[in-house]
């Protein structure tokens, strides 16, 4: 455990000191030090910036249309992957539809969206939905199908109710994949999230690093892109890992007992 | 004179064929009768639709012709049918502890809340797991799944209890050791029994009535009980000398239906 801390540690620290060579190598214009990076985040935290408001004002209204959209992808996809796994009528008209979402380039989609919805908060969530739900769809089929049949039988076979069975016999079983649906949908989402916002719906993180980016300011868009990477870090590992953690907590348990 | 416990009288099952072709009969108006206290169990080769009567019985599936009857036994307390199910492997639930496994089962079946801990308690220590309630069943071998099982559908106090080949999946020893157990287990706990196995001498030593089954058509074609006393011995000389005679009935069965 303490070894691979260390490990973790040391590459973070080496990545940091190649930032910091290299800073020294090229004029401060094209790749400023981790140190300065370090201090303008600082500063548009709680400095005004140029549109009179702090990072904090940006964070907040990007994280608040990640969440609506993340939320808004993964239900559609929640509902109607169950029905594709679940009937087979739903499964097979849809079927051919999920490739065609499934390899447009994001980019391309973010655009349409954008172009289709204007650049409003209609644009970010329809090119969310677009990206994210049948990726979601697709995850939750499989997961409806995978599940096992014998323990159906065995429900059946005690009377378990529809209420009993969905809670302790579907749910638990279609965990891991909606887990790794949930994963992937996140990270979907706060890339596609910024990256409307840099193509012009107003404010946002996104949209600072676009503001930044005109105006040849590699510091400003440095400090907004770390301090994007950081809450991102930190929702993955303080949210989403603890949460995998306590419902996957049956597969690590051993005890003395079982020797 | 006992009670009639099950029932299962010209019982006909059809699958339909895959491809939509012509009808598969998996049960072939099968009667048999297992009456309360007794050890009944169904030997017959893979495939013969041994598997398909229990199910039938506990209610999985449904019959296409004839009927099961499940008799609520004479002491039963709240007049409602338990049937109790162990099959060929154990199908616990491993994102639960052992107890709450057993509660499952309990909370199915309507068992009053104020029962359970009792209830699991006893159960898991007749069949050997006293102790187990918070571990969870990825934790234990096999063999002690498959009690896990057992507990479950001892739990809750079934008029009948159906075992389809629950030792088929374990080594020989330790099929060998939860057979004696499950005498045992049985002395105490005093439930009805339908079994189903492919293993002649596992039913001759564990039964009082043996039903041998054919495939095509699947019928039962002898009922033969077994007049020993228990405890068995399982190297009882007697109980080879049944298993031999019973597996020569078995092959000129066989023969016949295959030269048809």
């Amino acid at each position: 455990m303490t070894m691979r801390l260390y490990m973790r540690l040391a590459s973070m620290v080496t990545l940091v000191v190649v930032w910091w060579l290299a800073s020294l190598l090229t004029p401060p214009e094209v790749l400023p030090s981790p140190y300065r990076i370090l201090q303008t985040m600082g500063k548009i935290l709680v400095e005004l910036g140029p549109e009179g408001n702090t990072a904090f004002f940006h964070i907040g209204i990007t994280l608040f249309r990640i969440v609506i959209a993340f939320v808004a992808a993964m239900l559609a996809g929640i509902g109607i992957g169950l029905a594709m796994g679940l009937r087979r009528t739903v499964e097979f008209s849809l079927m051919s539809l999920i490739p065609l979402f499934l390899t447009i380039p994001t980019i391309l989609m973010v655009f349409l969206a954008v172009l289709w919805f204007g650049f409003s908060e209609t644009g970010s969530l329809v090119a969310v939905m677009a990206v994210v739900t049948p990726f979601v769809t697709v995850n939750m089929a499989e997961g409806t199908k995978a599940m096992d049949k014998s323990l159906m039988d065995m429900g059946k076979a005690f009377k378990a109710s529809k209420q009993m069975m969905l809670r302790k016999v579907y749910i638990p079983q279609l965990m891991p994949y909606l887990m790794s649906a949930f994963r992937y949908a996140f990270g979907m989402t706060w890339k596609i999230v910024a990256l409307a916002e840099t193509f012009g719906i107003k404010f946002g993180i996104g949209y600072m690093f676009f503001f930044w980016f005109e105006s040849f300011d590699m510091e400003q868009v440095l400090a907004w892109v770390l301090l994007f990477v950081i809450l991102m870090l930190i929702i993955e590992y303080g949210v989403i890992a603890r949460f995998e953690q306590r419902a996957f907590a049956w597969r690590r348990t051993f005890s003395a007992a079982a020797l | 004179m006992a009670s009639t416990v099950v029932q299962v009288d010209k019982l006909t099952k059809k699958f339909p064929a895959p491809g939509g072709g012509e009808e598969f009969v998996v049960l072939d108006a099968v009667s048999l009768d297992v009456k309360e206290g007794e050890f009944a169990s169904l030997v017959g080769p893979s495939g013969c639709g041994k598997s398909t009567l229990l199910n039938v019985i506990a209610g999985i599936e449904v019959e296409n012709g004839g009927s099961v009857t499940v008799h609520p036994a004479t002491e039963s307390p709240d007049g409602a049918i338990h049937v109790g199910y162990v099959f060929q492997s154990a199908r616990l639930l491993n994102w639960l502890t052992v107890e709450d496994n057993i509660r499952f089962a309990l909370e199915a079946q309507g068992v009053p809340r104020e029962q359970w801990r009792d209830r699991v308690t006893k159960y898991l220590e007749m069949v050997g797991l006293g102790g187990q309630e918070p571990n969870y069943p990825l934790n234990l071998s096999g063999g002690m799944q498959q009690r896990v099982a057992i507990a479950r559908a001892l739990a809750i106090e079934p008029d009948v209890l159906l075992m389809d080949e629950p030792f088929s999946h374990l080594d020989e020893i330790t099929a060998r050791k939860m057979r004696i157990d499950l005498m045992d287990i049985l002395e105490r706990a005093k439930t009805t029994i339908l079994f189903v196995t492919h293993d002649l001498r596992e039913a001759v030593y564990l039964s009082d009535d043996v039903y041998m089954m054919s495939t095509k058509p699947a019928r039962i074609f002898r009922h033969v009980q077994v007049d020993l006393p228990r405890p068995r011995q399982p190297e009882d000389p007697r109980l080879f000398d049944m298993e031999k005679e019973l597996v020569r009935e078995f092959f000129s069965v066989l023969e016949q239906t295959q030269d048809q």
